[in-house]
C-alpha cells in the first residue's frame, strides 16, 4: 500500500527492497521515511552493503 | 614464509590448535571454534600458511573491506598470469568473474543480473524447481528408512541449478561435472595439479554453455529460462556479453551447487535431532525461512569456508596482514561466536537472527541466497508433508562424513526413519 509520492528502493547486491511507504519499523524507521534521508553510513539490513548499492525500483 | 612476515610480532596458530581436516574436528568442531573465536580471532596459521579470521565481528569487517579481495590472482602464490593466446574458456570467464572484476564492474554485473536473482522473482524459480523436488520425493516413496544424503542432498542442488539455467535433463550430467570442476578450480587448499585438472574438466561444460547461449541469442522470441533472461538482461545499450553470462552462471554454481548439498543434510539433521523444534516448525510453518538459516548457523557445515587476499599491507584486528597473503574467513566459527549469539550451540528456530552472516555480507553477499532458501524451503515442505513423524535412525542417523571433502564438513550418510507405518497404525 504505497501512495504515489513514495518509492521503493532495491539493493542491487541482495535484492532487499526498502518500501518508503512501509518504512522499517523493526529497525526504528517509521512508515513514510524517505530513503534519501538515511545517513550515508546506513547499510542494507539484509546484506550489509552500502547505501550506494540501492537504486530506485521500477516494477 | 617471507622474511618480512617473520619480523612481524604476530599471533600464530598451528594444526595443533586448528586442523580443519582432522576427523575429530569434523565430527565435533565446537570447542575448536570457540577457542579460535575467543583466543585467536585473527591469527596466522603457520602450517596452512594463511591468516584465519574467526570472530563474527572481524569476519563481518573483513567482508565489508574492499582491500580484502576474493580475487585469487592477488594471492602471493597465484600461478602467473597467462597470455591471451594461452587462455582457455575457463581463464577468460575468470577474467569476467564477479570475484575478479573491479568493484564498479562488479556492481554493474550484479545490477544487470539482479532481475534473475531477486526475492520477488523467486516464485518463478520455485515453480521451476518444485517439480524436480517433488519427483525426488516420489522416487523415495514411503520406505521405513532412507538415506537423506543419497536421495535428497546429493541429488538435488546441481540439478536444481541446471533446471533453473535451462539445461535439459538429458544434459544434466555435463552440467554436474562442470559444476563440480569450476568450484574446485580456484580452491587454494588444493594442489596446483588438482586445480589444473579441475580447470581442464570444466572445459566441456563451457563449450556446452557457449552453444546454449548462442542458441538463446538466435531465438526470435526470448524464452523464460535463466540463460535467456541473462541474454536479454540490460539497461539501455548495456547488455551482458557471453563471458559475463558464463561468469554469472559460474557464480551461481559456486554459490548454490555444492554448498546446497550441506544445506539439505544440515537442515534435516538439525531439525530431526531436535524433535521439539521439528514439531514446532510443523505447528508454525511461517518459521520455515528462519529455521533454515538457524539450522545452517547452528550446524555450521563449513570447514574452509571462504578466502580473501590482501591487496596491500593492512592493519587488521591488531595484526599486520601483508599484501598477497591469503586469509581464511572462518564463517563456520563466526556463526557460533558466543559474543554474537546467546547459547550459540543451541538450535532455536525462533531465534532473532538479525545481523547474521550465514550468507556472507557486503558486496559479495551470496548471489544464490534466495535460490538456496527456496530450494531448502520446498524440500522442507515436502519432507514435513510426507514424513511428519520422521526421526534420525538409531539416534544419529548413522551419521558419516567425507573427511576428505575440500571445504565442507560434508555429511555423506544421514539415515532417516520415516515412521510412516507407525503413523498409519496410530491413525487407524
Amino acid at each position: 500500500m504505497s501512495d504515489a509520492a513514495t518509492q521503493k528502493w532495491i539493493c542491487i547486491i541482495c535484492g532487499f527492497v526498502y518500501d518508503e511507504a512501509a518504512g522499517l519499523p523493526q529497525h526504528g524507521i517509521p512508515p513514510g521515511t524517505r530513503f534519501e534521508t538515511f545517513p550515508e553510513d546506513w547499510t542494507c539490513p539484509e546484506c550489509g552493503s552500502a547505501k550506494s548499492s540501492f537504486e530506485v525500483m521500477t516494477e | 614464509m617471507s622474511a618480512a612476515a617473520k619480523l612481524d610480532d604476530r599471533l600464530e596458530i598451528d594444526l595443533g590448535i586448528f586442523n580443519p581436516m582432522a576427523p575429530e574436528f569434523i565430527r565435533d568442531p565446537g570447542e575448536t571454534w570457540r577457542r579460535l573465536v575467543l583466543e585467536y580471532p585473527v591469527a596466522f596459521h603457520r602450517d596452512m600458511g594463511m591468516w584465519v579470521v574467526s570472530s563474527h565481528e572481524l569476519c563481518l569487517k573483513m567482508m565489508m573491506d574492499l582491500r580484502f579481495s576474493p580475487n585469487f590472482r592477488h594471492w602471493e602464490y597465484a600461478p602467473p598470469e597467462k597470455t591471451e593466446a594461452e587462455k582457455d574458456d575457463y581463464d577468460i570467464t575468470m577474467d569476467h568473474s564477479l570475484f575478479t572484476v573491479s568493484p564498479q564492474q562488479h556492481l554493474r554485473l550484479r545490477k544487470l543480473t539482479m532481475p534473475a536473482f531477486a526475492r520477488h522473482v523467486m516464485s518463478k524459480i520455485n515453480e521451476r524447481i518444485r517439480g524436480l523436488i517433488v519427483d525426488c520425493f516420489e522416487a523415495i516413496g514411503a520406505p521405513d528408512e532412507f538415506d537423506a544424503y543419497a536421495t535428497i542432498a546429493a541429488n538435488l542442488p546441481a540439478r536444481a541449478i541446471a533446471r533453473m539455467v535451462g539445461v535439459p535433463p538429458e544434459d544434466e550430467i555435463i552440467f554436474i561435472k562442470f559444476s563440480n570442476s569450476v568450484v574446485k578450480a580456484t580452491r587454494i587448499n588444493l594442489s596446483p595439479e588438482e586445480r589444473a585438472e579441475a580447470q581442464h574438466d570444466s572445459l566441456e561444460g563451457y563449450a556446452y554453455l557457449r552453444r546454449a547461449i548462442a542458441e538463446r541469442r538466435a531465438r526470435p522470441f526470448p524464452s523464460d529460462d535463466f540463460l535467456a533472461a541473462l541474454v536479454t538482461a540490460g539497461e539501455a545499450d548495456d547488455r551482458l556479453g557471453d563471458w559475463d553470462i558464463l561468469a554469472v552462471v559460474m557464480a551461481l554454481i559456486a554459490a548454490g551447487a555444492d554448498t546446497a548439498v550441506d544445506l539439505h543434510t544440515y537442515v534435516l539433521q538439525g531439525l530431526l535431532s531436535h524433535p521439539e523444534q521439528y514439531r514446532l516448525l510443523q505447528e508454525r510453518p511461517a518459521l520455515q525461512e528462519n529455521a533454515i538459516i538457524e539450522a545452517l548457523r547452528q550446524g555450521s557445515p563449513g570447514k574452509l569456508p571462504i578466502f580473501r587476499f590482501a591487496t596491500d599491507d593492512i592493519e587488521f584486528g591488531g595484526q599486520t596482514i601483508r599484501k598477497g597473503q591469503a586469509i581464511l574467513v572462518n564463517l563456520a566459527a563466526a556463526w557460533r561466536d558466543p559474543q554474537k549469539w546467546q547459547d550459540p550451540d543451541k538450535l532455536d528456530i525462533t531465534r532473532n537472527l538479525e545481523g547474521h552472516i550465514v550468507f556472507g555480507a557486503g558486496p559479495h553477499f551470496c548471489i544464490g541466497t534466495y535460490l538456496v532458501r527456496a530450494q531448502g524451503g520446498i524440500m522442507l515442505e515436502e519432507f514435513i508433508r510426507r514424513f511428519p513423524h520422521a526421526e534420525l535412525a538409531r539416534g544419529d542417523g548413522d551419521l558419516a562424513y567425507d573427511y576428505e571433502h575440500h571445504n565442507a564438513r560434508r555429511i555423506v550418510r544421514l539415515n532417516v526413519r520415516t515412521n510412516v507405518g507407525a503413523a498409519i497404525r496410530h491413525a487407524a
